[in-house]
């Protein structure tokens, strides 16, 4: 029993949620209580069987583990190929773990269509974990797409005013980048039948396949636009701060947390392995475009007045510095960008349910609404400012980690001056948090209405105190992540290392 | 010439028993329907039955030509009889609910439907041109009929009489192209079609010219396809949730079976030039005016444009690897478009009056089965993964990309982005826009559900198992008669 579950753990984390979206579907609309806690159970349920990943991870084994292959379309080798790395493993983990902590949130602030806003957060959970752990071209495509359609419900139903727009925009964004993918990854795989004779999509087997530098310059393009649109790399980040604004508190949760990490996480897992030359020729605009999101990003975070918008802008900054230690490909920076997207998914996380707490009791995100309301909410304060810390990047919590890495890495790296212009991000995301922090929180007070704040609810701040420990986890033993970390990182350098060998030689 | 049609052997009949079935239960129904009124509630099952026994036929029939290698029984056109037949058996389990709502419960619906039913399968298993071109006549003289059959509203005469009109004028093109090839060949059977030199005569291209702009017609492709929009707005819904699938699909056969006949060594290029060109222009005019339209049943008659549009880069492509590719298409549009015309036909209570997309506003809450069907079928027809529009989508840009049509699978996927616009706005309406009709739609009859989810299991299954319908599709394209290596 025991063999049988470890050899099919992954596919146990994967569709526990989607079988738990079936069984919603038998119950009746009415039973909306009920529909709330089975979701939330089987969410838990999921992050209990996804625990052994952790435990059962062999540290010191490279390449992919918890392998499963099963042939899924023969004729043309495509498969249900699954397996994970550290660098899987960790976003694995983090999903299990924000999708609780989003159902834990929605349990007091859903009202409309449970039983549907139920079935579209477990689809999506197992969305995100199966494109995380596909290790084939078609079954990553299929599960990369599903995605969209359970978050697309998610925005147009449960969002805000402008929830019609933002949830079309954010699904033709999507499209627009991942439908190049898709020729793409045909292309790839008619490449690797004439030139082997076999049809394959599993990525093992086409990434030995090596490209002239045209047409590998033109795959590489189709599948970094899917990446850096889901990233949001800027300039195709203009979706992403009217998703968030409109999304509801537990689909912002998701969507900075999980979601945007798929883009840095496919370019690492694909991008990467199949067109090494390409990636490394372009690095230059990677880490320029990088650069740039981290500056930008900062800049009109500290301009909005919409508390949500501040988070969502700064996520685009913090996702800058990811790409940007991605960019520079040392062992240093592709760690510290991977430890990074954690800590992002954390902060974010937390900072997202924060304000969707007080935007639950005063219905308004609008800075100057709040004021001095440190001293009416002293929990939900205490817990924004850790999670604020987080982001700033404090020593003693995971931010500082992840993005001391980052810039270390890149410094090493031939692109030092990525480093020094991406350091003025981490000096004005304290500017614009802090800044944040002090206008809703302690400034005098500005509006009567907030006297009568109620403070965090249990379930509320069970949810916030989690990610606030994991938090604090990583910032005093941050080795436990990144010695998961390396190995990956170590395989994936090495791999692109052999492929442009294989190709000097040609 | 001593093959003549008068001798009858075993073989003959055994392979046309199928269209017999059809022909014997459209009499029957009319019979009844006469000498027995009181059985009208009958009508639906007889229909279902001689469909049943149809495929039973076709399904048992010996493999091989018969009348004089005019009629072909192979793994190609029991495929394409099953494709047919599903079409066929969705539309009369939609119609009976449909008719009963609209107080029309005639037995000509049926006996029409069936007969249509059985030019359409003339059309996709004759191998001689005047087979194929009697066929199509029979296919359309029924559906001139059904879309006038609501006899007392002014939208459905117009569209009987449109299409009448619009389609004479195509069936002439076709005849004239039969002529053409007659002329230059000697000949009206597919088989004397191959002859080496053929595809050089001016004559033999006039000839296939004016064959494409005839079943370019019947495929509503763009720049013939202006009848569509008006045709399927007055017609019962559940007609065009057959005319909009099967005889489409019935003509790319035809096509490909006839320039695989003339064009031994692949297509020359300036056919090529032309039928990418006919595919450009379909997908993009389809999808663009469809962004427009308010109307659902004229929306899902442009969406059906564009799809036609997409499916055409098999024929761009050619060879029998294309054809698979188009028969898995169909059968993904087969059961995404006639599962959503399904729905349009459940969702709206007054079947006379005009189908605007803003009164499913709400939907989603009032008839949430119907609603998410619909959804799904939205979401396949744009070819999201796991939908079986994906799968089709998979293989067709798979055959053009192989065959090096780079630049029409790129317009294709960037047609697939428009069409997005337009297919979630259905769903936006459905789902995110409070209800302007207060009243809840018709319960959903017994036979609506088992259409919708019959479409909703098909759009699943090839969806997530795409490796059977594709063996079984290339196996039985394999069996294309006359075409080169």
């Amino acid at each position: 029993m025991d063999a049988l579950l470890h050899d099919h753990l992954l596919t146990l984390v994967v569709f526990i949620p989607a079988a738990g979206a079936a069984l919603l579907l038998l119950f009746p609309r009415s039973a909306e209580g009920a529909a709330r806690n089975l979701a939330l159970a089987v969410s838990i349920l999921d992050l209990a069987v996804s625990l052994p990943l952790w435990t059962r991870f062999a540290l010191t084994q490279e390449g992919f583990q918890f392998r499963e292959k099963l042939a899924w379309v023969p004729q043309l080798g495509i498969s249900y190929s699954v397996g994970i790395d550290g660098i899987s493993l960790l976003l694995v983990l983090l999903t299990t773990v924000l999708t609780p902590v989003a159902l834990l949130f929605s349990l007091t602030h859903v009202e409309k269509e449970v039983r549907g806003y139920s079935i579209a957060f477990l689809i999506l959970e197992t969305g995100m974990l199966g494109s995380l752990v596909a290790l084939d071209l078609v079954l990553f495509y299929v599960f990369w797409e599903v995605m969209l359609v359970p978050m697309y419900f998610i925005i147009g139903i449960w969002g805000g005013p402008r929830r019609i727009y933002a949830s079309m925009k954010f699904f033709l964004f999507t499209m627009a980048g991942s439908l190049l993918m898709f020729l793409a990854i045909l292309f790839i795989a008619i490449r690797y039948h004439a030139a082997t004779g076999l049809w394959s999509f599993a990525l093992e087997d086409v990434t030995r396949l090596t490209f002239t530098g045209y047409t590998e310059t033109l795959l590489f393009f189709a599948f970094a636009l899917a990446f850096a649109i889901k990233v949001p790399v800027f300039p195709v980040h203009t979706w992403l701060p009217d998703a968030h604004t409109e999304a509801p508190t537990a689909g912002s949760i998701i969507l900075a947390g999980v979601l945007l990490k798929l883009g840095v996480y496919g370019y690492l897992r694909f991008a990467l392995p199949l067109f090494p030359d390409a990636a490394l020729r372009y690095a230059w605009l990677v880490g320029l475009l990088g650069v740039i999101g981290v500056v930008y990003g900062a800049l009109v975070a500290y301009a909005q007045h919409d508390m949500k918008r501040v988070v969502a802008y700064s996520s685009v900054s913090h996702l800058g510095l990811v790409v940007v230690g991605v960019g520079a490909f040392t062992t240093m920076s592709l760690s510290g960008a991977v430890l990074q997207m954690i800590n992002h998914g954390l902060s974010t996380g937390a900072l997202f349910l924060l304000v969707g707490v007080l935007y639950e009791r005063r219905h308004t995100r609008e800075l100057d609404a709040y004021g001095g309301i440190a001293a009416v909410v002293p929990v939900t304060t205490a817990l924004f400012l850790i999670a604020t810390l987080s982001s700033i990047g404090l020593p003693g919590l995971n931010g500082f980690v992840g993005e001391f890495t980052i810039l270390l890495g890149t410094w090493l790296s031939p692109h030092r001056w990525w480093a020094m212009a991406a350091a003025t991000g981490v000096v004005l995301s304290a500017i614009y948090m802090l800044t944040l922090v002090q206008r809703v929180f302690w400034n005098p007070f500005a509006n009567e209405a907030n006297r009568t704040l109620t403070d965090i609810r249990p379930s509320e701040f069970i949810a916030a105190a989690t990610l606030v420990v994991l938090m604090v986890w990583i910032g005093v033993r941050p080795n436990d992540v990144l010695d998961r970390i390396r190995p990956a990182v170590e395989t994936l350098q090495k791999s692109v290392a052999a492929r442009q060998i294989a190709e000097a030689g040609r | 010439m001593n093959d003549s049609f008068v001798h009858f052997t075993h073989a003959d009949l055994l392979s046309i028993a199928p269209e017999i079935a059809l022909l014997v239960a459209g009499c029957l129904i009319l019979l009844v329907e006469a000498f027995a009124p009181a059985l009208r509630r009958w009508f639906a099952t007889i229909a279902l039955a001689g469909v049943a026994v149809s495929l039973y036929f076709l399904v048992n029939a010996p493999a091989g030509t018969t009348f004089g290698g005019r009629y072909d029984t192979s793994p190609l056109t029991v495929f394409v009889g099953l494709f047919l037949g599903a079409a066929a058996v969705l539309a009369i389990l939609v119609s009976r609910p449909y008719l009963e709502r609209a107080g029309e419960e005639r037995g000509e619906f049926y006996a029409l439907l069936l007969w249509g039913h059985l030019g359409v399968s003339l059309m996709t298993r004759g191998l001689d041109l005047i087979l194929i071109f009697i066929g199509l006549e029979t296919l359309s003289l029924a559906f001139y009929v059904l879309a006038g059959f609501f006899r007392r509203v002014a939208a459905s005469s117009e569209a009987g009489l449109k299409y009448f009109l619009t389609g004479a004028f195509g069936s002439a093109f076709t005849l004239y192209g039969i002529a053409l090839l007659f002329g230059a060949s000697g000949g009206t059977k597919l088989e004397e079609l191959v002859r080496p030199g053929l595809g050089g005569n001016p004559a033999v291209a006039f000839g296939l010219l004016f064959l494409l702009v005839g079943f370019g017609f019947k495929m509503s492709l763009a720049p013939f396809h202006a009848w569509a929009p008006d045709v399927y707005q007055g017609m019962p819904t559940p007609a065009v949730a057959y005319l909009s699938v099967a005889p489409k699909g019935a003509a790319l056969l035809v096509l490909f079976r006839v320039f695989s006949a003339v064009f031994q060594d692949g297509l020359p290029d300036r056919f090529r030039a032309g039928l990418a060109a006919l595919a450009i222009l379909s997908m993009t005019l389809g999808n663009v005016v469809a962004l427009a339209q308010r109307d659902a049943k004229r929306l899902l008659a442009y969406s059906g444009i564009a799809q036609m549009g997409y499916v055409t880069i098999a024929l761009v492509v050619f060879g029998r690897d294309a054809l698979a590719a188009a028969l898995v298409y169909f059968c993904a549009y087969l059961v995404s478009n006639a599962g959503a015309f399904a729905a349009v036909s459940a969702l709206y209570r007054d079947e006379t009056k005009a189908h605007p997309v803003a009164l499913l506003a709400g939907a989603g809450r009032r008839a949430p089965f119907a609603a998410a069907v619909f959804a799904l079928c939205l979401f396949s027809l744009a070819g999201i993964p796991a939908t079986a529009g994906f799968i089709g989508k998979f293989f067709l840009f798979k055959a053009a990309l192989e065959k090096g049509f780079y630049a029409l699978a790129l317009i294709g996927v960037a047609n697939s982005l428009v069409s997005i616009g337009y297919y979630l706005k259905v769903v936006y309406i459905l789902y995110m826009r409070d209800p302007v009709e207060t009243e809840a739609p018709p319960a959903l009859a017994l036979a609506d559900r088992l259409a919708l989810a019959l479409c909703a299991a098909g759009i699943l299954a090839i969806g997530i198992f795409p490796s059977t319908v594709w063996e079984v599709a290339r196996h039985a394209a394999a069996t294309l008669p006359f075409a080169g290596p």
